[in-house]
C-alpha cells in the first residue's frame, strides 16, 4: 500500500516540489525516511508516532518507509513533519493521494501543527509546479497569503488537516485581511533633512541609476539620516518584487504576524563587526545573509572602515553579478542580492579631518590606510563619491532663509521617471539600470556626443581621471541624461557627473 | 629718425620717475630711457644670474620670466649674455613687458651680440640706463647698475649664479633695499650654481617650483579680470563668491545664487577644468592659478 502527498524543500531562497511517498509493509516494525532528508526530517521519525497516537490515529505496526522524491536533492525542514504524518494516516483509510494539494508544517507530540521558516518560497514553488490548495501552520497563512492564484488553508491541528484531505471537513480558505497601509511609518522623509541639497541631488541621481555611493564627511553631518531615507525615493516595489523579498524574509524567519508580507523596500545596516557568513549568507546550511536582506534595497555600510577586510572583499562579488553562489557538498545554493550600495565613511580614523574646529589626530600613514581601505577592491563597485559638509547652525535654526526644500514624493518623482527611461532602454539586454552597465553596454549606450566627449578628454587631462574612473564618470552622465530626459548625453550632464569623480589620491 | 632723438630722460622728482627708486639709496638723479617707462608702474620682479649658465639654468630663467611676464608682471634685468638675456626672452616670448637696465649708455649695445635683442626691447619692451648717451661700459658700472635693477623691483630671483657673479652683488643690493630675494637652487656638484646655492644658505627664498615666484607678488590665485574674461556669467557669480567668502560647500553656493544643485554641479565642473577653482573635503576653494 502505497500514499503520495505533496510537499516541497528549500534550497537557499528558491523552493522545489517534493513527493512524500509512504509505504507500509509486512515486515519488522519500523519507521524509515530515505531520499537525502536532514537530521531534521529524520528526528520526525521521534515527533509523528507520537503525534499520530496521541490524536487517536493508528500508527502501522508494520514496516514504514517513507521515500522523498526526487531523491537524490538535498533536503531539509521541519516543514516535512506534515506531509509525513498525513502520508502515514491515509494509509489507515486508504486514501492514496490528495489531489491538487500540498503541505507543510512542523508537528509537535501532541498533533498541533507549528509555524516554519520559508513558506512563501515552498508555496510559490508548488503553485508553479500546478497546486491549487497548500495547507500551512495558521501561523504562517499571512505571509503566504500574498500569493493570489492558489488557495491558502490555514491549519492548527494535524487532525484539521487530515480531516480536509479525507473530506470530512474542509479547511474554510485563508481570507487575507486588509492591513492597513502606515505610509507615514515608512522612513524618514527628505524633507527632514535641513540645507543638503546638493546631497539630495546626488542621491537621487544615485538611485535613479542604482550606483553604489560613498558619502564622506565628518560625523554628525547626518550622512546616516540620509541614508535611512534613500529607501523612500525608490519606486514601489511591483508585486513580483514583494514575492521575491518576502520569501527571502520568510526563508530568515524575519516576518511576523504583525509584519507577514515586505511591501517596503528593505534598508539594511548592518553592524561593522558582522562576519563574512552574517553578510554574503552561510551557514551548513545556508542562510540568506545582510546582502540578500537588502535585495531590491538599500545595504549602508557606516563606517566602511571599520569593517574587516576580508568580509568587504567577498561582497565585491556578489555586488556586482546580483546574486550569491554558496557551495555546498551536494548543491550550490543562490541567494539573490541586487543592491544599492549606499557607504559612509569619515574622512579619517578619528573623523576631524575636514572639521577645521577640531582637532585630526591622524597620521598621514593612518590617513593614508583609511583611504586605502575604502577604495579596496570594493571601491570598484561605487560609481559615486559624495562629500558632505555639516550645515550651518543658523541654517538649522532659521527655517525661513533656505529656499526650497526637496521631499521624498518629488524626489521619487524623479528617480521613477529615469528608471523608466532605462527600463525602456534595456529591455531584454539584462541590464535594468545604469549602474549595471558593463564595458559593452557602457560602449553601447553612454557614448557622449561631441561637445560631451570633448569635455570627457579635458577632464582626463585636467582632473587627473583613471581610465576606470572615466567610465564611471559616463555612467552617471548617462543616468543625469536620463532624469532630464535627454537622448544624448551632453556637455553638462558629464559636468555634473564630474563632481562625484574619485578623488585621485584615494587610489 | 636718428638714434638719438628717441632716447627719452626723466629726472627725479618728477612724476614719471620709478616710484621704487625713490625708496633706495643713491637713487640715480636721471634716467635715459627707449620704450614704454610705464610698464615699471606694474608689479616688477628682477631675474638675474650669470654670463656662463648651463642648459638647466637658461631654461628655468626663460620658465621663470614667460610665467611672471604672463601674469603682468615687469621682468627686469641687464641685458647680459646667459641669463639675463634668457630672462627678456622669456618675457618677450609670451608678450610681456620686460625692462633692461643697461651699465652703458642706452644707444649703446653690450655685448654686441644682443643687438637684435636690444632693438626688440626698445621696440616692445624698455631700455634704460643712469648714463649719458653714448658713455662705454666700465668694470665698476655694472655693480652701479645693479641697484637700479633691484631698485626698479619687488622681488629678485637669482636663476643661477657662479661663486662670484655680479648678480650677488644684485641679490645683496635688494636684500640692503629690503627687498625679497629668491633663488633657484642647482645640483651641489656644479660650480655653475654656487652662488644661487650660497645664497639660499644666507637666507635667499628657494625656489622650489616655478610658480613659488608668484607667490610672494601676491599673485598665485587668479584676478577679476582673468576671471571676467575667461569665464560665463554665472561661473564670474560664483567667482566673486569665493573671492568674497573664501572656502563654501555646495550647498552654500547653492543658497547664495539661488540656484538648484543640478545647475551649479556642472558648473563647478568647468570651473574646475578651467583652473579657477579646486574642490577638496567636500568644499569649493579659489584655485592658485
Amino acid at each position: 500500500m502505497l500514499t503520495k502527498v505533496k510537499t516541497a524543500t528549500l534550497s537557499g531562497v528558491k523552493g522545489y516540489p517534493v513527493t512524500v511517498e509512504t509505504d507500509v509493509h509486512r515486515g519488522m516494525p519500523g519507521f524509515n525516511i530515505v531520499g537525502l532528508a536532514d537530521t531534521t526530517i529524520r528526528e520526525a521519525t521521534q515527533r509523528i508516532k507520537p503525534a499520530i497516537m496521541n490524536c487517536g490515529f493508528r500508527f502501522p505496526d508494520e514496516k514504514v518507509t517513507v521515500n522523498l522524491v526526487p531523491a537524490a536533492k538535498p533536503k531539509e525542514g521541519s516543514h516535512f513533519d506534515l506531509p509525513i504524518a498525513l502520508g502515514i494516516m491515509m494509509l489507515g483509510e486508504n486514501i492514496r493521494e490528495a489531489e491538487d494539494t500540498a503541505f507543510l508544517g512542523e508537528v509537535s507530540l501532541d498533533g498541533s501543527v507549528n509555524p516554519v521558516r520559508g513558506v512563501l518560497p515552498l508555496a510559490l514553488a508548488l503553485r508553479n509546479a500546478g497546486i491549487k490548495n497548500i495547507v500551512l501552520p495558521a501561523g504562517n497563512a499571512g505571509e503566504a497569503s500574498i500569493l493570489e492564484d492558489v488557495n491558502i488553508l490555514p491549519s492548527e491541528h494535524i487532525r484539521d488537516a487530515f480531516k480536509h484531505v479525507s473530506g470530512e471537513k474542509r479547511i474554510e480558505k485563508y481570507r487575507r485581511r486588509e492591513d492597513p497601509v502606515r505610509e507615514s511609518a515608512a522612513c524618514t522623509d527628505f524633507a527632514q533633512v535641513i540645507g543638503q541639497e546638493s546631497v539630495k541631488r546626488a542621491i537621487v541621481i544615485g538611485a535613479a541609476g542604482n550606483h553604489g555611493m560613498l558619502m564622506m564627511g565628518s560625523p554628525g553631518c547626518g550622512k546616516t539620516m540620509m541614508a535611512r531615507c534613500i529607501p523612500g525615493i525608490l519606486p514601489e516595489l511591483t508585486y513580483e518584487e514583494k514575492l521575491e523579498i518576502t520569501g527571502i524574509y520568510s526563508v530568515a524567519g524575519l516576518l511576523s504576524e504583525e509584519q507577514p508580507v515586505v511591501r517596503r523596500r528593505p534598508f539594511r545596516s548592518p553592524h561593522h563587526t558582522i562576519t563574512q557568513a552574517g553578510l554574503i549568507g552561510g551557514g551548513r546550511k545556508p542562510r540568506p545573509g545582510e546582502l540578500s536582506l537588502a535585495h531590491r534595497g538599500v545595504l549602508f555600510l557606516d563606517e566602511l572602515g571599520e569593517f574587516d577586510a576580508r568580509v568587504i572583499d567577498a561582497m565585491r562579488q556578489p555586488v556586482e553579478e546580483g546574486i550569491i553562489r554558496i557551495n555546498r557538498d551536494l548543491e550550490e545554493v543562490v541567494f539573490p542580492s541586487r543592491v544599492m550600495v549606499v557607504i559612509a565613511a569619515n574622512p579619517c580614523k578619528c573623523g576631524n579631518l575636514w572639521d577645521e574646529r577640531k582637532l585630526c589626530t591622524c597620521t598621514q600613514k593612518q590617513i593614508d590606510s583609511h583611504r586605502r581601505k575604502l577604495m579596496g577592491p570594493f571601491g570598484d563597485r561605487i560609481d559615486m563619491h559624495v562629500k558632505v559638509n555639516p550645515v550651518d547652525r543658523e541654517k538649522l535654526t532659521d527655517t525661513k532663509r533656505e529656499g526650497n526644500r526637496e521631499d521624498t514624493a518629488s524626489m521619487r518623482r524623479k528617480v521613477v521617471a529615469a528608471r523608466a527611461v532605462q527600463e525602456d532602454r534595456y529591455r531584454g539586454l539584462g541590464y535594468s539600470c545604469n549602474g549595471e552597465l558593463d564595458e559593452k553596454g557602457l560602449k553601447e549606450y553612454c557614448s557622449p556626443d561631441a561637445e560631451g566627449r570633448g569635455m570627457m578628454i579635458a577632464a582626463y587631462d585636467n582632473l587627473n581621471l583613471s581610465m576606470r574612473g572615466y567610465n564611471k564618470i559616463l555612467k552617471i552622465a548617462r543616468t543625469i541624461a536620463d532624469l532630464e530626459g535627454a537622448e544624448c548625453i551632453g556637455q553638462r550632464h558629464i559636468a555634473e557627473a564630474l563632481m562625484f569623480r574619485i578623488d585621485s589620491d584615494m587610489h | 629718425m636718428k638714434e638719438t632723438d628717441r632716447i627719452q630722460i626723466v629726472y627725479r622728482g618728477e612724476s614719471a620717475y620709478p616710484a621704487r627708486l625713490t625708496e633706495i639709496r643713491r637713487p640715480p638723479e636721471q634716467l635715459y630711457y627707449m620704450g614704454n617707462l610705464k610698464m615699471l608702474e606694474n608689479c616688477c620682479a628682477a631675474v638675474v644670474g650669470s654670463r656662463t649658465t648651463t642648459v638647466y639654468g637658461r631654461n628655468t630663467g626663460k620658465a621663470i620670466a614667460s610665467r611672471l611676464a604672463e601674469r603682468g608682471v615687469t621682468v627686469v634685468s641687464g641685458m647680459a649674455a646667459g641669463i639675463d638675456s634668457c630672462a627678456h626672452n622669456g618675457a618677450l616670448a609670451v608678450g610681456g613687458n620686460t625692462a633692461a637696465v643697461l651699465g652703458c649708455g642706452v644707444d649703446i649695445c653690450y655685448p654686441p651680440e644682443n643687438d637684435g635683442l636690444k632693438k626688440e626691447l626698445e621696440r616692445k619692451g624698455l631700455v634704460l640706463s643712469e648714463y649719458d648717451p653714448g658713455v662705454r661700459a666700465e668694470r665698476y658700472s655694472f655693480p652701479e647698475r645693479n641697484r637700479i635693477i633691484s631698485g626698479l623691483c619687488d622681488i629678485t630671483v637669482v636663476v643661477q649664479a657662479r661663486n662670484r657673479s655680479g648678480a650677488l652683488i644684485t641679490a645683496e643690493l635688494a636684500a640692503e633695499q629690503g627687498r625679497e630675494v629668491l633663488a633657484v637652487p642647482g645640483n651641489i656638484d656644479s660650480q655653475y650654481n654656487l652662488g644661487s646655492n650660497k645664497l639660499i644658505r644666507e637666507g635667499a627664498t628657494p625656489l622650489i617650483s616655478i610658480d613659488d615666484v608668484l607667490e610672494p607678488l601676491g599673485l598665485r590665485k587668479a584676478s577679476r579680470e582673468q576671471a571676467r574674461q575667461k569665464l560665463s556669467d554665472t561661473e564670474y557669480e560664483i567667482f566673486c563668491l569665493l573671492q568674497e567668502r573664501g572656502e563654501l560647500g555646495i550647498d552654500q553656493l547653492c543658497c547664495h545664487t539661488g540656484k538648484e544643485p543640478a545647475y551649479v554641479n556642472p558648473i563647478i565642473s568647468v570651473m574646475e577644468m578651467k583652473g579657477f577653482i579646486f574642490t577638496e573635503m567636500g568644499k569649493v576653494f579659489l584655485a592658485n592659478a
